[in-house]
């Protein structure tokens, strides 16, 4: 009965009786679930475009915030390095097309992406030499971005809201609805939805191949340097990083692989419910870190139901 | 690009050194030193300036003393990641020929330890492991000097309690723990003295992919309001940890982690909001003493080091790094004079571990003086438990401010004995050193 009263009962209790704690809690989830749709939406350009599982996004997003802090190390001004750094995830676009995916047109999915495994350990080498091993401040100030936090009453107890988490989702929102406008009203992004949805017939109406993966792994690119800095500013900017992409997987296993707005919902969703279902019924009943498998778990009973996730196009083939 | 090419060329050397370490140390003439080192991944930002310190101490032998007593030391590094299966890999790659191996992490060196006897290689786990290898009758061949976590729990409660656990009682004590064999090391003594003291124990695990995302972690905290927090953190958790007290406003004078959450590195990022901050620690910097003025001549300087920037020598770690090889290089001079060999085999180390004694004496003609606690191992006993310093963070930097403390050996020593016993019938046939009648 103590066990059913300590699932059923109880949590809600303590979200009753502690609402400004509960709003923390979905607050903190929502922070989560929005850098977590950030890594997700870098994975899903990539692979809509290309059918490519880019292994590599994880590390892109280390690489991105560490030369935008390396850079500035240097003495190039934050606001000029931000641009700079741009341009490099530029470059790192246009050499992975060249070098990696176009002699690789053609070959089996499981190619390319051990391609991107490649990419990935490369990555790792060549920062380490370029940048070193030690955590480093995200350059959060002279961005211009606010680092106080806002304490608001609520029902009794307060509410801390960091400002560089309000500017992260704020940026996310932006840049989200900035990626929407660019796939759904330009010629280009509807050539990234046009060999996402069919290769061969995207091809055959001259859309060429080499400009789109250009395209999409800059983007991804953006991606990458907007989520190393929300994370980077969270907790420093070091290899550590790459760790977070891991948790972008469930998410596109909930959102579908091939949905922005599945990355998206998905992303959400698993971060605010990971953090609720840690904080109300994890850390009392489990002794806690239900984190590390809730999102997989979430996913599974999804995918029980829905094999191609919420978002996801179900694919059928005629054998 | 000067920076790079110096870096290339490093490595190519060190590559090169990798690369005629194992026929080199089959020689007399040199000694084969193996680390498992971890400059990658998400535990690269605290590994690193500790193999750097490390890596220069022996460097600093061979480019200012032509080596150990005439021997050159030849150091190898095997890259883990702090990954336990690539750990293990590593210590059957580099076990031909060592006279030790250092595995770098307590998941490694519970993987290696049942080896340790079969191989007859000793492990030197320096303030990390298994802490009931304190126990040598049955861990014959781990040393985990000076300080075992088992003592750096005790210290801190110590330190908290005011030298009275009793003052405990009625309190509430938060373990934040990385989710690994190292965080869950000090439970089983945390457990027992929460039931002798009356206070109450709140694990608090971070996974791994929650390192740098803890506020789940801290909302319980916050809910939970312990009057301390203890941290077992390492790598990006510590930065996380840190910054999420910082963020809550947790009294940074109720937050102490054990010397491994005490890098400067990961306070830099809060500065002065982690004033206050504490950590317990076996070894102290101090950039002005000889040891280090010999390293900025004869290793950092000429360009020997792998060090990225020159405040790096300051630093805990990689001052700690370098009184590790100290501890090492002192045991291999022990078997050299106890067994007049110029090249000591691993059994010859071993006794040479087992006969440490690091005394102030001894610190201040390595111009070491008061960086390292002093201690003194013994075939009984392979830590020397020889105690530690509360550092605080002061905004910029740690500095010392406490006298030394020393664990509370009556409370620890039935438990490291319990299992201890238990380790080895759990792995029978287990040998027991019988002749050592301490």
């Amino acid at each position: 009965m103590d066990f059913l009263n300590a699932i059923f009962v109880q949590p809600f209790a303590d979200m009753a009786a502690a609402p400004d704690f509960l709003l923390q809690v979905v607050w903190e989830g929502l922070v989560g679930g929005v850098l977590y749709a950030l890594i997700a939406l870098g994975f899903v350009l990539i692979y809509k475009s290309s059918r490519i599982f880019n292994f590599a996004q994880g590390i892109m997003v280390v690489f991105a915030a560490l030369t935008l802090v390396g850079l500035h190390e240097k003495g190039v001004p934050a606001l000029l390095a931000l641009p700079l750094t741009l341009l490099v995830m530029l470059v790192l676009a246009v050499a992975i097309e060249r070098a990696v995916l176009r002699p690789l047109v053609n070959q089996p999915d499981i190619i390319l992406f051990m391609a991107t495994i490649g990419i990935t350990l490369f990555l790792i080498g060549f920062g380490e030499i370029i940048f070193g091993g030690e955590n480093k401040v995200m350059i959060t100030r002279e961005l211009m971005i606010p680092t106080d936090s806002i304490t608001m009453d609520l029902f009794g107890g307060f509410v801390s809201i960091e400002e560089k988490d309000l500017t992260s989702v704020i940026g996310s929102v932006l840049l989200v609805a900035a990626l929407l406008l660019f796939l759904n009203r330009t010629k280009t992004g509807r050539a990234i939805r046009a060999l996402g949805d069919d290769h061969q017939a995207a091809l055959s109406v001259g859309i060429s191949l080499s400009t789109i993966w250009v395209v999409v792994w800059f983007i991804a690119g953006v991606i990458a340097l907007a989520t190393g800095i929300a994370w980077g500013a969270r907790a420093g900017v070091s290899f550590a990083l790459e760790v977070i992409a891991y948790k972008a997987l469930p998410v596109l296993m909930l959102g579908g692989l091939e949905s922005v707005m599945g990355a998206i919902i998905g992303g959400l969703a698993i971060g605010i419910l990971e953090k609720l279902f840690e904080v109300y019924w994890g850390q009392p009943l489990m002794g806690g870190n239900t984190e590390a498998w809730f999102a997989y778990v979430l996913a599974l009973i999804v995918l029980l139901f829905r094999p191609q996730g919420l978002f996801g196009e179900r694919i059928i083939e005629r054998v | 690009m000067k920076k790079i090419m110096k870096t290339a060329a490093l490595s190519a050397a060190f590559a090169a050194g990798i690369a005629l370490a194992a026929p080199a140390s089959a020689q007399e003439d040199s000694i084969y030193i193996p680390n498992l080192s971890y400059r990658t991944g998400p535990f690269a930002a605290t590994g690193t300036p500790l193999m750097n310190g490390q890596r220069d101490y022996i460097t600093l032998l061979n480019e200012r003393d032509g080596g150990l007593n005439g021997t050159k030391l030849v150091y190898d590094e095997c890259e883990t990641g702090y990954n336990t299966e690539k750990g293990v890999e590593c210590y059957e790659r580099t076990k031909e020929n060592a006279v030790v191996t250092q595995p770098w992490s307590t998941g490694i060196t519970l993987q290696v330890l049942p080896k340790s006897n079969v191989d007859e290689i000793p492990i030197l786990a320096p303030g990390y492991g298994f802490s009931p290898m304190a126990n040598g009758k049955v861990f014959q061949w781990a040393f985990n000097p000076p300080s075992s976590y088992w003592d750096g729990a005790s210290m801190i409660l110590k330190h908290i309690s005011e030298g009275n656990l009793d003052n405990l009682n009625g309190k509430k004590i938060a373990l934040l723990h990385l989710d690994h064999p190292y965080g869950k090391e000090p439970i089983p003594l945390l457990e027992v003295l929460a039931e002798k003291h009356g206070f109450t124990l709140l694990p608090i695990p971070v996974g791994l992919t929650e390192m740098q995302n803890q506020s789940a972690q801290w909302l319980q905290i916050r809910r939970e309001r312990p009057d301390f927090v203890l941290m077992w953190g390492w790598g990006a958790m510590n930065a996380g940890a840190v910054t999420e007290a910082a963020k809550t406003r947790y009294p940074m004078d109720q937050f102490i982690g054990i010397w491994w959450s005490g890098h400067d590195g990961d306070l830099k990022l809060i500065g002065e909001e982690g004033k206050g901050y504490r950590s317990i620690s076996w070894s102290v910097p101090m950039p002005d003493s000889q040891l280090l003025q010999d390293v900025r001549e004869y290793v950092v300087e000429p360009g020997k080091s792998l060090i990225e920037n020159e405040s790096e020598l300051d630093s805990v770690f990689y001052q700690r790094g370098l009184m590790i090889s100290a501890i090492l290089v002192e045991a291999i001079r022990a078997a050299q004079e106890e067994f007049d060999a110029q090249a000591p085999d691993a059994t010859q180390v071993r006794w040479g571990l087992e006969n440490l004694n690091m005394d102030e004496a001894r610190l201040e003609e390595l111009g070491a003086a008061g960086m390292l606690v002093p201690f003194k191992t013994s075939c009984a006993d392979h830590t020397g438990h020889g105690g530690a310093w509360m550092l605080e963070w002061d905004g910029e930097k740690f500095v010392k401010v406490s006298d030394l403390i020393t664990p509370d050996r009556e409370a620890i020593e039935p438990l490291e004995e319990q299992e201890a016993q238990a380790y080895a019938e759990a792995n029978a046939p287990w040998p027991i050193n019988e002749e050592c009648n301490m």
